[in-house]
């Protein structure tokens, strides 16, 4: 009689637990908005890195190493977000911590990504002073017109990155009819020693600013830049959904007085002064089954030309040779430094492709994306192909495992970069 | 034969007006669902097989026949993200990303059955006409045919309540009549202001079989906005509405 009335209370908590497991409810006063707010991510990225001894970039950045054909490297980073709301004041503070174990020791850095302060008078207009993004362009990979950001990786387009010290403001005015909203985003970007000292030359002060349009359901935006730190540029990009599921969207840039520093075989440095266009063209398509495609063509009109690029290992390659003759690494440091750091950006040369293939939630397991990622260099047809498992098990952890492999012949970018693969995991916490 | 032309012509002058009345039941319907411009709260629940639940609490502001905003609250790795529709266009604002990115209805910005059309909905009359209507025992069965091919579901058959204007069933069809999804609306509550609606909306698939989204509804009350507050400028700012 006692085993029978246990096995009731036993069976009445198992299915009062599962009925309570399938009752959900919502309680309004556990969201309540607070004034302050502190959040972001806590990572852990793990790369091993497959060296390729016999390229010109290894020979440049890596000519001392003693390991063997990989090396390992551990990650710890840290994204912090502070902000505080009150009224029509706003103020936010993010932060980013690297510490790195590598094969040459430990490091750390914190870099101040934003820190700014806004004020909203009105819903249509929006006033900014301090540290932040502007973040300016339609494309995944590349912003031609992103005048006053910093590149975007292509391998990892939504990472976090640092801004600018401006001063802006947002003025918003919607309309009835085929034209639906116009905003306008005036930018003064001061360059001195001690702010903004790394966008370009120093004591001025820049200007310029964003008129954004939806017109004829299409995203529209007009850009400049003039003020001296850099030579003046005008860009214009726009996006807009063709059906449900697809989207197109380009950008184009335009520096009349461009100047790119080119080294020659002497090893001395010319400016070359010309007219620069970029543009970029780009679609993104969801198929029924859940696949996204995500395709960019990026023409480069500041990058370098194949003999440029050529000329430039020809100079690594000597230094190289200089240094296992002499010891002297001097000539290998002067490459590696500011004055080539063009040549060794994201996208150093002129004609690219961008493909990526997700795939959402396939078999039916929720919160996983497998995708495939490739960057073609079309100039020289090297190229760097990066399958990447994304799996969110459980709320707020996000796992990414990705391999990035690089191929191309001798003398092509990729085919010169110091790895010849990159396999790494990313753990990330949010809280 | 002249008894037949004459029906003939009767009903063909009265079809014009079945229409109008079919379309001013599903308005109706429309109206019983929220207020024309309103914000609400909603958590949004993804259920897998194995019981394993991932939930997401979304702010939604919403005014007139063609503007709605939905910021994320929850979870932290969500938190700060902000979608915007203005008729068929739809953005996603990532805040790490930092800028909207066009999405589309078809996409689904937290997994599961629930798409962006489903979560960034706009008035059923707004971009179905009635096709038909079948007249039930205690329901209407209304067959909605979308006004364009950009609308996510070709075709929906919605079952409403006769007595209080209310769906509760809507099967969403492809253009040849294949069932995507079912959505369920359960537990009728007053929400105060003259709002009375179903407060849980629940959806499973024939294409992701076992799984089950469940969004509950609170907070909806009347209220007017701006027009500015739907613009792509406006979306980072969107948690000043709350």
């Amino acid at each position: 009689m006692r085993s029978t009335i246990l096995c009731l209370i036993l069976l009445n908590l198992l299915v009062s637990g599962l009925s309570a497991q399938e009752e959900h409810t919502f309680d309004l006063s556990k969201i309540g908005k607070k004034a302050f707010h502190f959040g972001g991510y806590l990572e852990f990225r793990p790369v091993l890195f497959g060296l390729d001894r016999d390229s010109w970039l290894y020979k440049l950045n890596l000519y001392d190493l003693e390991e063997g054909e990989t090396i390992a490297e551990y990650n710890f980073n840290a994204l912090l977000d502070f902000s505080y709301e009150k009224g029509i004041v706003r103020a936010k503070i993010r932060t980013n911590t690297d510490i790195t174990k590598s094969f040459s020791g430990w490091s750390y850095e914190t870099t101040l990504y934003e820190a700014f302060f806004s004020v909203k008078p009105s819903l249509s207009l929006h006033l900014d002073i301090g540290k932040k993004r502007m973040k300016w362009g339609k494309g995944y990979a590349w912003n031609p017109v992103a005048f006053i950001d910093r590149s975007k990786n292509p391998n990892d387009p939504d990472l976090a990155l640092e801004g600018f010290v401006v001063l802006s403001m947002d003025y918003i005015k919607s309309f009835k009819g085929k034209l639906k909203t116009i905003s306008l985003t005036p930018v003064l970007m001061p360059v001195y020693d001690h702010i903004n000292s790394d966008f370009g030359e120093r004591n001025k002060l820049n200007f310029g600013g964003k008129a954004y349009f939806l017109f004829y359901d299409t995203d529209i935006d007009l850009m400049f830049l003039s003020g001296g730190s850099m030579p003046a540029r005008y860009g214009i990009d726009f996006s807009r959904n063709m059906t449900s599921n697809f989207e197109i969207h380009g950008e184009f840039a335009y520096i009349p007085g461009y100047s790119k520093k080119v080294i020659d075989r002497s090893g001395s440095i010319t400016e070359e002064n010309y007219t620069s266009t970029s543009y970029l063209l780009g679609f993104r398509y969801l198929t029924r089954i859940n696949t996204t495609f995500i395709f960019e063509y990026f023409k480069n009109g500041s990058g370098y030309t194949f003999n440029q690029m050529e000329n430039f290992y020809f100079l690594i390659e000597q230094a190289y040779q200089s240094y296992l003759l002499t010891g002297d690494n001097s000539q290998l440091n002067f490459l590696a430094g500011a004055a080539t750091q063009d040549y060794r950006t994201f996208a150093p040369m002129q004609e690219y492709l961008y493909l990526r293939i997700s795939q959402k939630e396939p078999w039916d397991i929720l919160y996983f994306i497998p995708s495939f990622t490739s960057i073609i260099n079309l100039t020289d047809k090297s190229f760097s192909l990066a399958p990447e498992l994304l799996y969110n098990p459980i709320t707020n952890l996000e796992l990414r495992a990705k391999i990035t492999v690089l191929l191309g012949k001798d003398g092509s970018e990729f085919g010169e970069k110091q790895n010849d693969f990159r396999l790494e995991f990313r753990g990330r916490y949010y809280f | 034969m002249k008894r037949v032309v004459s029906v003939f012509f009767i009903s063909f002058l009265l079809s014009p007006v079945f229409a109008t009345d079919n379309t001013q039941l599903l308005k109706q319907v429309d109206r019983n669902l929220n207020p024309e411009s309103f914000e609400s709260y909603r958590k949004l629940i993804n259920i897998e097989p194995n019981g394993r639940e991932k939930e997401f609490v979304l702010f939604t502001v919403k005014k007139g026949k063609d503007k709605v905003a939905a910021l994320f609250i929850s979870p932290a790795s969500e938190k700060g993200r902000s979608t915007l529709r203005l008729d068929e266009n739809m953005w996603l604002y990532i805040p790490n990303i930092g800028k909207p990115v066009r999405i589309t209805s078809l996409q689904s910005v937290v997994g599961g059955v629930f798409n962006n059309a489903d979560i960034l909905r706009l008035d059923y009359a707004e971009e179905y006409d009635v096709a038909k209507v079948e007249d039930l025992e205690d329901e209407y069965l209304l067959y909605l045919k979308a006004k364009t091919n950009s609308v996510a579901y070709d075709q929906l058959k919605m079952w409403a309540d006769k007595e209080q204007s209310l769906p509760n069933k809507i099967e969403c069809l492809t253009e040849a009549s294949i069932l995507i999804k079912t959505i369920y609306f359960k537990q009728i509550k007053d929400f105060g202001g003259g709002i009375v609606r179903p407060s849980v909306i629940e959806t499973d698939s024939p294409l992701h079989q076992g799984y089950k989204s469940v969004m509950i509804f609170a907070g909806i009350k009347h209220r007017e906005f701006k027009d500015e507050v739907f613009t792509l400028p406006f979306l980072s700012n969107l948690e000043s509405l709350r």
